[in-house]
């Protein structure tokens, strides 16, 4: 810090910012995004603290644990369902580096898809389940097993309607800041489910499998 | 304010793709994930190892994910992801480990675990 | 899936009925009827002046930080006022209750006191969550808002519409809760709610309905602006501003919102899971079928904690900027500050357990939280001590706001001294539930109102242009701090006598005269508030006299105090080159405090828009629905929200640009009505920013031509 002894040129100072271009929006943006997701992503880590708790011999009442129903194979399809629709994402990503506008939309149509081919999957193993009478109400293991595993589907749903937004967007008003700034973030979000994915997939389904 | 338009696609957030990148990572994760779910259907392993292998499955896949898919590096337009990222991973262990530790503890004083409980096995 | 509601339901109306509504109620009804007759005179007034339009320009659509954080304040006010009417009736309750002797006022259907118990659990309830979520953190939010772009020599958020969609959302918050007087009951499980309680065979009534969507619609409304908040501080500081530079108010503002991203998740999971537990029938809490109890207190304790830090520390950002103004000296220890801040909200974080010490998890656990409990002293002594030198041997004016700021450290002594003995897990087991905890947190939240009161005195002057009385503004201190002492001091000691928190009748006459005195005490809280109003009214009918300048209080030292009083709406005419620590005081050091830019460049500036305020209405009403399940209302409604979302992504703001040539006129004309020694040019407009609508337009080809950042 300077003091009051040294000596400050009037002159010389600068006083005032010349060359100040305003900040990166895009940036800005994306860095808000990704605290977002990190929020987003402390919801799953008090979900996964839930299930903790909620996962002991006792916390399944009379009813079955996740040992008798969960199908490993079936859920790994799911995994590669998701897995994949992130991998189109990021080609859609690296044609927007081009500029490659119907890339983009491929990538964009193909990721939507695959995203929908998880989610199906995903309804019909809870039909499944709820067929046999295996539902959230039987008791707080299951509650805590539903609940994990439908607030990742209803993310996913919601990344479904965004990337159909995106598709309207980037036909409609081609490469604005804007769109490029959601495209990016969008691309966080949905990257963000498949690492969250993983967690659920380990810990929720294989662990509750082999225990 | 003299500069003329610039495109946004020359930002360096979307110069960073990189589609081998994207693959390496999709390999990785998915291999992973395999490896994971045949060792738990297969019972290869006793429950404890079985246990540590899968989370170590997680984990690889996890930074594979984190490092080639959301280019969480030390770049420096990713450098500030990254202290945000490095700044909550405490968090979610605090979250997590000391809930699940303090509940242990309390099924320990509370929670008699009766062998043949319904639900136990 | 959905659980059987007890009672009537149509599809139509949900559980909403005419009985639902407490007209016979001889406290709420004639409410009713005050609170109708005044807003329609407010209306009448507001059409009678031909405001709507103006309110509708200036403020409703607004995405201005600084007039957004003047309605957070306006609303953390209304809100304070609101918890402390509450806060009078439990005291008089308890006071009217007390002894086995009383048969209650049976006109009032009470069999103690005046107030049923069911209605009184709704009061107490209703208080705490109001001063916690609607009065402390709107106000603190407020400041932040307005102080921290300024700080650090920004033209505005970073995101300014989700900054408007924030408050929006608080405020479709205060509104719930607001309506949950007149339509139906609020929750009677404490502000924190008791599981299980508030599970539906217990609590089957829309109380804990309205407890739940109030809490997540504030939560989500703070989620977003501490997102904007971090992003703003991280990716807008001007030129210079280096992290070292930064003001210790807005340090303090970047670790309270870093503890708001990350603790408010926990609160949307926790009561979240109440409403599928209400709602879907699952049983994460119920007693029976393998759910857990202690869970829900420990998933809201999980935020609860790092809430306290998150309301605390802005405070302590406050005093730290009011000390070294009013002693004339630098900020003792800077660096030791900063890192005493992120050292409590590190801490925070493993703390939570202490609030339920007496679950009976065992010796191991609770020696950890004990210990981090402890360790929160530490850091909060460093600042004690920081704040202490910083006047040691200064030049210390005993305005109004530095009477707030000393009062402040006096509180925070008695309440963290107390909040030591609470950090025993043997004390602790003592006077769990006891009003000895209470009166240890209330020292804590007066503490933080007590910055705030100091922090509204010292920022005033740059928001509005004029300085708030003097006078008045230490007889309302005094007034406060007696009636703090009447009320808490007493509290202390019943905590000690073995009264338990939230008693509708306290049946020890021994405590009698306890309770007369808190009464006493609450009296002259209700003189310190109509001596808020005094000080408010004489400040604006002469605030001629009061005009000031930029740097308002002449000793200042931090960024805010560069630009113009009031703020112009573009904050600063040119980005300021920062070059010291405290900013102003170097200029002022070196001479260069008057020196205005010779040049200036044109300013890229966000349109104003309702979209954030119909979304807050959409919540508003999403809330309600739910509350009441009306199904086909809730689905209309977050149809509705989702809708005004994608519509307003596919518009866009473009912006508007304002030339070089027209900053420098403003300029000019603002350096022409700035009084160089307090003279007497009343402010026009006398808020902050002046007319907007001037100057917003539907953006041309050549401005899109003139935006973006041109330098990755």
């Amino acid at each position: 810090m300077s003091s009051s002894e040294t000596v400050v040129d009037p002159d010389k100072v600068r006083l005032w910012s010349e060359d100040y271009e305003g900040h990166d929006v895009i940036s800005t943006r994306t860095f808000g995004f990704w605290m977002y997701v990190l929020s987003d992503a402390m919801l799953f880590a008090t979900l996964f603290a839930a299930y903790g708790v909620l996962s002991y011999p006792h916390s399944y009442y009379t009813g079955p644990t996740p040992a008798q129903f969960v199908a490993p194979w079936y859920t790994f399809v799911q995994t590669m369902a998701l897995f994949l629709s992130v991998l189109v994402y990021g080609w859609a990503m690296a044609s927007l580096k081009d500029g490659n506008k119907s890339g983009v939309i491929n990538g964009l149509l193909g990721a939507l898809v695959l995203g929908i081919l998880f989610l199906a999957l995903d309804i019909h193993d809870v039909m499944r389940l709820v067929a046999a009478g295996i539902t959230p109400e039987v008791s707080g293991g299951l509650s805590a097993f539903y609940c994990l595993t439908q607030v990742h589907a209803a993310h996913i749903f919601a990344g479904l309607i965004w990337i159909i937004v995106m598709l309207w967007q980037v036909a409609r008003k081609g490469f604005t800041e804007d769109v490029v700034g959601r495209l990016i973030s969008l691309r966080m979000f949905w990257q963000f489910q498949a690492v969250m994915w993983v967690f659920i997939y380990v810990f929720v389904y294989l662990w509750g499998y082999m225990s | 304010m003299s500069h003329g338009h610039v495109n946004p696609i020359d930002h360096p957030e979307v110069q960073m793709a990189s589609r081998r990148g994207y693959m390496t990572g999709f390999i990785l994760a998915s291999v992973l994930m395999a490896l994971a779910t045949f060792l738990v259907s297969s019972h290869a392993l006793p429950p404890f190892a079985l246990l540590l292998a899968i989370m170590a499955c997680a984990g690889f896949a996890v930074i594979a994910q984190v490092y080639f898919l959301l280019h969480i590096d030390i770049s420096e337009h990713n450098i500030w992801n990254t202290v945000a990222l490095v700044a909550f991973i405490p968090l979610f262990v605090i979250t997590i480990g000391l809930t699940w530790w303090m509940f242990s503890q309390l099924y320990l004083r509370t929670m008699p675990m009766i062998p043949g409980m319904p639900g136990m096995h | 899936m959905l659980v059987h509601v007890p009672g009537p339901w149509s599809p139509l109306l949900g559980r909403l009925a005419l009985s639902e509504i407490p007209y016979k109620n001889l406290i709420l009804a004639p409410l009713f009827v005050l609170i109708v007759l005044v807003g329609l005179a407010l209306v009448g007034w507001i059409t009678k002046r031909g405001l709507w339009g103006y309110l509708w320009r200036e403020w409703f659509t607004t995405v201005d930080h600084k007039k957004l954080g003047i309605m957070y304040i306006f609303l953390g006010l209304v809100m304070l006022f609101r918890g402390f009417i509450d806060g009078l009736m439990i005291r008089t309750q308890q006071m009217l209750a007390v002894g086995p002797g009383d048969n209650g006022i049976k006109a009032m259907g009470a069999i103690h006191g005046y107030l049923t118990p069911f209605h009184f659990g709704q009061i107490y309830s209703a208080h705490g969550l109001i001063m916690i979520l609607l009065a402390a953190t709107p106000l603190l939010v407020g400041l932040m808002n307005i102080i921290v772009p300024l700080q650090i020599g920004a033209r505005d958020m970073a995101f300014p519409y989700l900054n408007a969609l924030g408050f929006w959302i608080t405020a479709a918050g205060a509104a719930l809760i607001m309506i949950s007087l007149f339509v139906g009951d609020f929750s009677h499980n404490g502000w924190f709610g008791y599981a299980p309680i508030f599970e539906m065979s217990y609590s089957p009534g829309v109380g804990v309905d309205y407890w739940i969507w109030t809490l997540e619609l504030i939560a989500l409304g703070t989620t977003l602006g501490s997102i904007n908040f971090l992003a703003t501080v991280v990716k807008m500081r001007a030129p210079g501003m280096t992290w070292g530079r930064l003001p210790v108010f807005t340090w303090s503002a970047v670790s309270a919102n870093i503890i708001a991203l990350t603790s408010f998740p926990c609160l949307q999971v926790a009561l979240a899971l109440v409403g599928a537990d209400r709602y879907l029938g699952t049983h994460f809490f119920t007693a029976g079928f393998g759910g857990n109890l202690m869970l829900y207190t420990n998933l809201f304790w999980l935020w609860g904690h790092p809430e306290v830090y998150f309301v605390i520390l802005p405070a302590f950002g406050m005093l730290g900027e009011i000390i070294p103004t009013f002693s004339e000296k630098p900020l003792f220890g800077y660096v030791a500050m900063v890192l005493a801040t992120f050292a409590i909200a590190g801490v925070s974080w493993i703390v939570w357990l202490h609030h339920f010490f007496t679950m009976g998890m065992g010796p191991y656990v609770s020696t950890e939280f004990s210990v981090a409990t402890m360790l929160v002293g530490i850091p909060t002594g460093v600042k004690v001590f920081n704040w202490a030198f910083t006047m040691y041997r200064g030049r210390i004016s005993y305005t109004a706001a530095m009477h707030w700021a000393l009062g402040a450290l006096f509180l925070l002594l008695i309440g963290g001294l107390t909040g030591m003995m609470l950090s025993i897990p043997a004390i602790n087991y003592m006077v769990h539930n006891s009003v000895f905890v209470v009166a240890h947190f209330h020292m804590m939240l007066l503490c933080i109102v007590y910055a705030v009161f100091g922090a509204v005195i010292y920022w005033w002057p740059k928001v509005f242009g004029f300085r708030l009385n003097e006078a008045w503004g230490k007889i309302m201190f005094w007034l406060f701090s007696a009636g703090t002492a009447l009320v808490f001091i007493p509290m202390f000691m019943l905590g000690f006598m073995g009264e338990t928190r939230r008693l509708d009748w306290p049946f020890d006459p021994h405590w009698a005269g306890l309770f007369d005195v808190q009464e006493f005490g609450i009296a002259i809280y209700v003189l310190s508030v109509v001596s808020f109003v005094v000080l408010l009214f004489v400040s604006i009918r002469d605030r001629a006299k009061e005009r000031v300048g930029a740097d308002a209080w002449g000793t200042s030292r931090s960024l805010e105090w560069l630009t113009d009083s009031p703020v112009p709406f573009y904050n600063f005419a040119m980005v300021p080159e920062i070059n010291a620590r405290d900013e102003v005081a170097w200029r002022r050091e070196h001479g260069f405090l008057d020196i205005r830019p010779d040049h200036y460049k044109a300013i890229h500036m966000p349109n104003n828009t309702p979209v954030a305020l119909y979304i807050g209405a959409t919540l508003f009403l999403l809330g309600f629905a739910l509350t009441w399940r009306i199904w086909w209302l809730s689905g209309i409604a977050l149809l509705a929200t989702v809708a005004l979302m994608i519509w307003r992504s596919a518009k866009g703001d473009p912006g508007y640009v304002i030339s070089a040539e027209e900053i420098a006129r403003l300029d000019r004309e603002a350096r022409q009505k700035m009084p160089v020694d307090g003279g007497d040019t009343v402010p026009v407009g006398g808020f902050a920013g002046g007319q907007i609508m001037a100057y917003s337009r539907e953006v041309s080809d050549q401005d899109r031509s003139h935006r973006g950042p041109k330098s990755w």
